[in-house]
């Protein structure tokens, strides 16, 4: 049983900080829209220390001009792998 | 899996709608009878304060509207510690019985839920 | 699987509703079902047939409607919040002896019954705000 949570506004918004303690072992997060910001950062050093899976929409991160950015290491799908990831997953939380 | 639904309203009341989308699909959640929590999480916490008066801004008081969880049978309800201390809110200035609940509970609730409502 | 979509964001304010678009038919593409479509808040705004974009700009509530009698998909847009913007199909525009009928009827407006019915019958329920 696990919970694929997305988060899809800026870092400025900090809904990291309100998503992150509610995460549990086998969790995963998706960032899509303004969230692929996170990826931009290292605000999500600490969950991908502690093993968590990020994802991030590549849609969403290319049009926004990652190339010369040193990216965190989230994982890049597109719609596709977003709907995958969801069937993968018992239920979602989305944050915006 | 369980088949109950966990609302998390995050949204302080009246500067934005969602406090009100929120309760309005738990109470008639509640109406269908389906079993519900309902947590308080982030700015939501402001929802809950006593002596609201928003008549001067042509709205309803949101903490009456609360009181009506009893009514529907809305008795999981629980308040994030946090989101009380980081605003320095205490329990006893709360409208209505809230459950104050720490992020690990607050996990539980979701991991037990069949969906989850996050407005 | 069968996906239930909530979009709360209004059309062009944000990337909400687009996103929500883009993952419905990612949804149908990869062949699961979409068992609703549930349209609240602003999100109702989706379901304007009385919107024009320019010409070289997606005119998203055109794309809705085509999707949803593409893939006859069950929409609903919630009453209290359509009623209050100006969203309405022939049945309430009588109803309220208004001039006019706003929503596609590729739409029904209905209750939040239908969004507590699809949260609980769908695999999983993905909102867009």
């Amino acid at each position: 049983m696990s919970t694929l949570h997305t988060i899809s506004k800026s870092p400025a918004k900090g809904l990291l900080s309100s998503c992150a303690p509610l995460l549990k072992q086998g969790d995963a997060l998706m960032l899509l829209e303004d969230g692929v910001y996170y990826s931009y950062q290292n605000e999500l050093d600490d969950l991908l220390a502690k093993g968590f899976e990020v994802y991030c929409l590549s849609e969403d991160l290319l049009a926004r001009g990652p190339a010369d950015k040193n990216l965190a290491e989230s994982k890049l799908l597109d719609y596709e792998g977003f709907v995958d990831l969801c069937c993968e997953h018992d239920k979602l939380v989305n944050w915006f | 899996m369980s088949d109950s639904i966990t609302f998390i309203s995050r949204a302080a009341p009246y500067g934005e709608n969602n406090s009100k989308l929120c309760m309005d699909i738990a109470l008639a959640a509640a109406v269908f009878e389906q079993k519900i929590n309902y947590v308080f999480l982030d700015d939501g916490v402001y929802q809950l304060l006593s002596n609201q008066s928003p008549e001067a801004i042509a709205s309803k008081p949101v903490g009456a509207a609360l009181e009506a969880f009893d009514l529907y049978g809305i008795e999981n309800v629980y308040v994030d510690k946090n989101s009380l201390s980081s605003r320095n809110l205490t329990q006893q200035e709360l409208v209505i019985k809230a459950k104050v609940a720490d992020s690990d509970l607050i996990a539980e609730l979701i991991q037990n839920s069949k969906s989850v409502i996050n407005l | 699987m069968k996906f239930s979509i909530v979009i709360y964001g209004a059309p062009y304010s944000s990337e909400a509703a687009s996103s929500a678009y883009r993952f419905a038919r990612a949804v149908i593409e990869q062949g699961h079902g979409i068992y609703r479509l549930f349209f609240m808040g602003d999100g109702v705004l989706n379901a304007s047939r009385l919107s024009v974009s320019p010409q070289d700009e997606v005119n998203l509530q055109h794309s809705w409607d085509k999707l949803i009698r593409e893939h006859k998909l069950d929409s609903v847009v919630c009453v209290s919040s359509a009623l209050k913007r100006g969203i309405v199909d022939a049945t309430e525009s009588e109803r309220y002896e208004l001039d006019g009928v706003s929503a596609f009827e590729s739409s029904d407006i209905a209750g939040l019954g239908q969004l507590v019915d699809a949260s609980v019958v769908s695999d999983r329920v993905v909102s867009f705000g």
